[in-house]
């Protein structure tokens, strides 16, 4: 790589003075599964690399009166490794499995994930389903952001200059929602997904579908919602027939498109499947409450 | 910069380039050439090595980031008068071919092991995933690291 | 000091007594903890080499040792004082001609200590069978990938900054893809030559009155890909000269004894003169028994002074290193309707990339066993290889075996399903037996497919198997 400066600041306020200093040509620097390889491949003027990972407000993994906190520089291993991940959210777990391999869960943070924002970004279904909420730093302090805004386009968050993510919040009320995530690539390791997808849902004392959600990645230019099935689902009770009706709706409201890796016609037929099987999953997961 | 970190049980330093990556370093730098460079971009798993007990793609790492932590790489494995079994195994099974593939394989299987000593075949294949080999098909490799891990468990200490 | 016969005598008195001559005693030695582990040991001892016959004992590799070490010494891991690096600059297109080449720029960079273009190299071209192939385009490039010049700097990083200080002018020129499309010579990759560089034909019996006499004829057209490789290790070497005009040279080179009589001709150098070291190859698989850039190492470090490695980068590999032939295997099939096969007619189109390689070898054996281990008394086998603008196409595991077998294995089953024939059935009816004839008319000896079919069958439980 070309040559750059190091720092590796120990608060937020250190870290966003850092960016500031060094505009354009500072880089956050997280895990770097994605940064360091890109900075190999496609050498930008980078100065300064603003390495993250070691702030204590970026990190740990705690459940509070408000919710869960994971922190942004929290790693796939580590939330794969935590009993509270385990127990509340069992599908961010799975989520974090699939991401790469053992190695890169190692260093990859989940926080990275969602600021790289490529539309497959495996991180997201499972956290959009819950109604996942950002934190994010600056200079003028810091604010709360749904995590469906967060994602503005392909590469494009909504992060302004010199600003950071410091964590991730599940609101309390969605904590141990049933909740099934699915990724679907071209191997079972070390693949980016041609469609992830995650359903969640309860089922009310009638058993009524309940604040049905349904995510959808790599369909369309950020990860996104199927609202309209989601609508579709709503109040009703889960038959089969229902289940694939929502599956049908949710195909016409994403928008895949034909690459090396898949055409646009099957990403189309992956999301009918998935988002039949994770709404079948969190149906199964609900009724057994 | 300077970086300073242990290295299998000792303290090495270099004054690298705030760029070079932990494999660089480790290579050039601290002449332990076992971790291989075969992608640089964290595909392939050659550069493997373990930090603060994890395993890692060096080549995805930089030198500083690794400042002050505690790196594993395979010329750490066996002492001057024996073979971690997982080196027994491989060897006597004839687990590796070419040998590229080896020390990076090698830590993974370690890093599997000195958590979950007697993996399915399936958690194996997981846990491999981020290492790659041409030329054996993976099979004795597998088959290798079940040894070794009865071997460690029937000795009963992790190494 | 002159030896006299009496200390001979005495010597030889010595070796009979063998009085003096016992083993001095190994000191022990005591190691610190930490000593680093480089020495592999005390090795076992392999059954096989302890007994005769060696067939049927244990045998351990004689590699196991310093793999699991990790001590095994690639090329990438030797270092030599005062080791410079080098890196390719590669054409962006597909076929174009060069104009002018003007490395002054990067010259001048802080840390570049020398470039090289094709035209300082003493006889620039190589290869196994035709020596079509230039270490460095001087006048045309004729793939993506194809290395126009070179560049040897005090670190990796600045030779890598230096390529893009290299301006080439490119003429680019109509480039052809589709080797369907280069068998009609329209746009030539090695003018004047036609496209159409080698070419095998293969006769037996009468295949157009067996096609006629048969019950059922099958016709397809079967394509394979592109496959790469992909040795974990990248090719690498490192070239140095000594103070006697001699260079050597450290590669990843599977075939050292080719790699030398290529640099001799290509450096201009008596064989003598040219010293080329393997090692333990980290994969080669076909893509490592040609030289790459050592002529192109051995002439910056003569430039130079010093040592020069190149290392490919994963990238490289895929692109500038050779690739598997594609085949494109048009095959028609008479049987009767017990499946026997009466005829078989094949038609085969290598894509033989931009430069011959080791082509030669993969159309002769890929025609030879076109028509399967199948007992065939009327074939007709056409094969050629075709010249197109992309990465050069060589040796792969099987020299154009496996892409056959796709095609015959893949009829096979075709007619199996038409005809209604257990898939094992149709191919003992077929199979080679002990002297049947190869399509080229050699008599086959040991030949056990049937019997290997069955037992395999067996194994694996064909007879069970869901229906």
């Amino acid at each position: 790589m070309r040559p750059f400066e190091y720092a590796a600041p120990a608060s937020t306020q250190e870290a966003v003075a850092l960016l500031a200093e060094h505009g354009e040509r500072a880089r956050v620097l997280g895990g770097g599964t994605d940064l360091i390889v890109d900075l190999k491949h496609k050498p930008g003027s980078v100065a300064m690399l603003v390495d993250v990972t070691a702030i204590p407000e970026l990190l740990g993994i705690e459940e509070t009166d408000e919710g869960l906190r994971i922190g942004a520089m929290v790693k796939y291993g580590e939330i794969m490794e935590s009993p509270i991940c385990n127990e509340l959210t069992p599908e961010i777990v799975a989520a974090s499995h699939t991401v790469g391999a053992v190695q890169t869960r190692n260093l990859g943070t989940i926080g990275g994930n969602l600021v790289t924002c490529v539309p497959s970004a495996d991180s997201a279904p499972s956290l959009l389903v819950l109604d996942a909420e950002v934190t994010i730093a600056g200079n003028d302090g810091s604010r709360r952001v749904p995590l469906q805004n967060f994602f503005v386009g392909p590469r494009k968050t909504c992060l302004e200059p010199y600003e950071l993510l410091v964590d991730i919040w599940i609101p309390k009320a969605n904590l141990g929602k049933p909740s099934k995530f699915l990724k679907f690539g071209l191997r079972k390791g070390q693949a980016l997904a041609l469609v992830n997808a995650a359903a969640a849902l309860y089922l009310d004392k009638q058993g009524a579908i309940f604040e049905p959600r349904i995510a959808l990645g790599a369909v369309a230019p950020v990860p996104m919602r199927a609202t309209k099935a989601e609508a579709h689902l709503a109040g009703k009770k889960p038959t089969e027939a229902l289940l694939h009706e929502a599956a049908e709706i949710a195909v016409t409201e994403c928008k895949p498109i034909d690459d090396f890796r898949a055409s646009a016609n099957y990403r189309r037929q992956l999301v009918r499947t998935m988002t039949y099987r994770t709404l079948q999953r969190s149906v199964e997961i609900a009724s057994q409450r | 910069m300077l970086v300073q970190l242990k290295v299998n049980g000792e303290l090495r330093s270099a004054d690298v380039p705030p760029e070079t990556t932990l494999l660089k370093m480790l290579r050039e730098d601290l002449g332990l050439t076992g971790a291989k460079l075969g992608c640089d971009v964290g595909d392939c798993g050659t550069c493997t090595v373990i930090v603060d007990g994890e395993s890692v793609n060096s080549c995805l790492m930089l030198a500083a980031k690794a400042n002050g932590h505690d790196v594993t790489t395979i010329e750490g494995l066996a002492t001057s008068s024996e073979l971690h079994p997982l080196q027994k195994s491989f060897e006597e099974l004839g687990a590796l071919q070419c040998g590229f593939c080896g020390p990076g394989m090698l830590m993974s299987a370690k890093n599997l092991l000195d958590k979950n000593p007697e993996p399915s075949v399936h958690e194996i294949r997981d846990a491999l995933s981020g290492n790659l080999c041409r030329c054996t098909g993976y099979t004795k490799i597998i088959e290798a690291i079940q040894d070794a891990g009865r071997a460690m468990t029937g000795a009963g200490a992790a190494a | 000091m002159a030896t006299t016969v009496k200390d001979v005598k005495k010597a030889a008195e010595a070796l009979e007594t063998n009085k003096d001559l016992t083993t001095p005693a190994v000191k022990p030695v005591t190691l610190p903890r930490d000593n680093p582990v480089v020495y592999p040991l005390t090795l076992p001892e392999s059954e096989a080499r302890l007994r005769t016959p060696a067939v049927g004992q244990r045998a351990s590799r004689p590699d196991g040792r310093l793999h699991g070490l990790g001590q095994t010494k690639y090329i990438d891991d030797l270092t030599f004082p005062h080791m410079i690096h080098a890196k390719i600059l590669r054409s962006e297109h597909a076929h174009a001609r060069i104009i002018s080449i003007d490395t002054s720029e990067a010259e001048a960079m802080p840390g570049v200590l020398a470039t090289l273009t094709g035209r300082e190299i003493p006889v620039n071209s190589f290869g196994p069978t035709l020596q079509d192939q230039p270490v460095l385009a001087a006048e045309v490039v004729r793939h993506r990938g194809d290395g126009v010049a070179a560049v040897a700097a005090v670190t990796e990083q600045i030779a890598a900054d230096a390529l893009e200080k290299i301006k080439v002018v490119y003429e680019p020129l109509p480039a052809v893809f589709d080797p369907m499309e280069a068998l009609k010579d329209e746009i030539k990759v090695h003018p004047p030559a036609s496209n159409i560089y080698a070419s095998k034909v293969i006769k037996k019996g009468d295949v157009e009155k067996a096609l006629a006499q048969s019950d059922h004829v099958f016709h397809r057209v079967f394509r394979t890909q592109m496959v790469e490789h992909v040795p974990l290790e990248p090719h690498s070497s490192i070239a140095l000269w000594d103070g006697n005009g001699r260079v050597t040279i450290y590669s990843s080179l599977g075939r050292i004894t080719l790699g030398r009589e290529d640099l001799s001709r290509t450096l201009k150098l008596p064989q003598s003169k040219v010293r080329l070291v393997g090692t333990i190859v980290g994969g080669n698989f076909g893509g490592k028994n040609e030289i790459t850039n050592e002529p192109i190492l051995a002439l910056l470090s003569k430039k130079t002074g010093r040592p020069v490695k190149c290392t490919f980068t994963r990238g490289d590999e895929f692109i500038s290193s050779t690739i598997r032939h594609p085949f494109i295997m048009d095959y028609k099939t008479g049987v009767n309707k017990e499946g026997k096969i009466l005829a078989r007619k094949i038609h085969l189109v290598l894509d033989g990339g931009a430069y011959c390689s080791w082509t030669g070898t993969t159309i002769g054996k890929g025609s030879i066993l076109a028509p399967g281990p199948y007992e065939i008394d009327n074939l007709h086998v056409e094969a050629y290889a075709v010249y197109t603008n992309k990465t050069t196409t060589g040796a792969m595991r099987g020299f154009g075996a496996p892409q056959v077998c796709f095609a015959y294995e893949s009829q096979m089953d075709d007619i199996a399903t038409k005809l209604g024939i257990d898939p094992l059935e149709i191919r003992l009816r077929n199979a080679f037996s002990e002297g049947s004839a190869s399509p080229t008319s050699q008599v086959l000896q040991s030949v056990a497919v049937k019997e290997s079919l069955i037992q395999a069958s067996e194994r694996f439980g064909w007879e069970d198997r869901p229906r």
